[in-house]
């Protein structure tokens, strides 16, 4: 991957190899399939007024360890009060995600990414984001840095040395992966100053 | 449309209750090692509109800290706030001021 950087006039642009770029789409597809098992594939409804007025909305924080990390409880101490903002809210963050999931995606497609071709032979993908595109990478970055966090059972800052000393090939895997998108993450951050 | 206006209760009786002030609320933004803290600095500068040196600040005082008041104000307020740190991946909750 190349670095984010600022064109002169207009976007952000960043380069990805294409098994990046495919391991993007990965990551996301799971993330989206995961809160959309939560609340539903009418999480991609934009309009939050319908989101309010559905009433099967969830007030119990999910169980999922991932999903509890990206749709949080709203209150420091008080379930009752957290139960409400969660029916209320939920849904909306939901949406939220999986939508800066999708505008990610779509401007990978749009940086020549095939979703469904061969990495081989295929050409470096170069994604030129507008402002709006940058806010989806951003919390999509963040969002599955999250998850896989997670998954690696980071917790607290030990939890992270303990993880890159692990030798446990799976570990390992997803280390560098959570590494690589805290990388391309710093790298968008700092080509916005 | 609206009825005649009842009629106004002179005798009113008086009440014990003692209405609590309209107690401000905050919202917390909670320390987690994933969390870059490039990105949380940028967070508070880009939606808070802190200056760079306040962002650093908050920012510091969550990493140091484990946790910091970014804004204080209505509830209703502090909890668009909450909802915007979670899109934006941060963990956030509120509660009343002084709470805890």
């Amino acid at each position: 991957m190349k670095p984010f950087k600022r064109r002169r006039r207009g976007g952000v642009v960043g380069v990805f190899e294409p098994t990046e770029a495919h391991l993007l789409l990965n990551l996301l597809g799971q993330v989206v399939e995961l809160l959309q098992d939560r609340t539903g594939p009418s999480t991609s409804s934009p309009d939050p007024l319908f989101d309010q007025l559905v009433p099967a909305a969830s007030h119990l924080p999910p169980e999922d360890p991932v999903l509890k990390r990206l749709l949080p409880d709203g209150y420091s101490d008080d379930a009752e009060a957290s139960g409400d903002f969660r029916r209320y809210t939920e849904r909306g963050l939901s949406s939220a995600k999986v939508a800066n999931a999708e505008a990610v995606i779509e401007s990978l497609v749009r940086g020549g990414m095939e979703p469904d071709g061969n990495d081989t032979d295929a050409e470096p993908v170069e994604v030129e984001l507008d402002p709006a595109a940058v806010q989806a990478w951003l919390r999509s970055l963040t969002d599955l840095r999250l998850a896989l966090a997670v998954r690696l059972g980071i917790e607290t800052e030990d939890d992270v040395d303990a993880v890159a000393e692990s030798d446990e090939e799976q570990v390992v895997v997803m280390s560098d992966i959570y590494d690589w998108l805290g990388y391309v993450q710093e790298t968008l951050v700092g080509a916005l100053d | 449309m609206a009825g005649s206006p009842a009629p106004v209760e002179l005798d009113r009786p008086e009440t014990d209750l003692v209405v609590e002030p309209d107690l401000p609320w905050v919202t917390l933004v909670w320390n987690d090692p994933v969390n870059l803290m490039s990105y949380v600095s940028y967070v508070f500068r880009s939606y808070f509109g802190y200056s760079d040196a306040k962002a650093d600040e908050l920012m510091l005082e969550v990493h140091h800290d484990g946790r910091s008041a970014v804004s204080s104000g209505s509830r209703e307020e502090m909890e668009r706030h909450v909802q915007a740190m979670h899109e934006y991946g941060l963990w956030a909750t509120l509660e009343k001021s002084g709470g805890q």
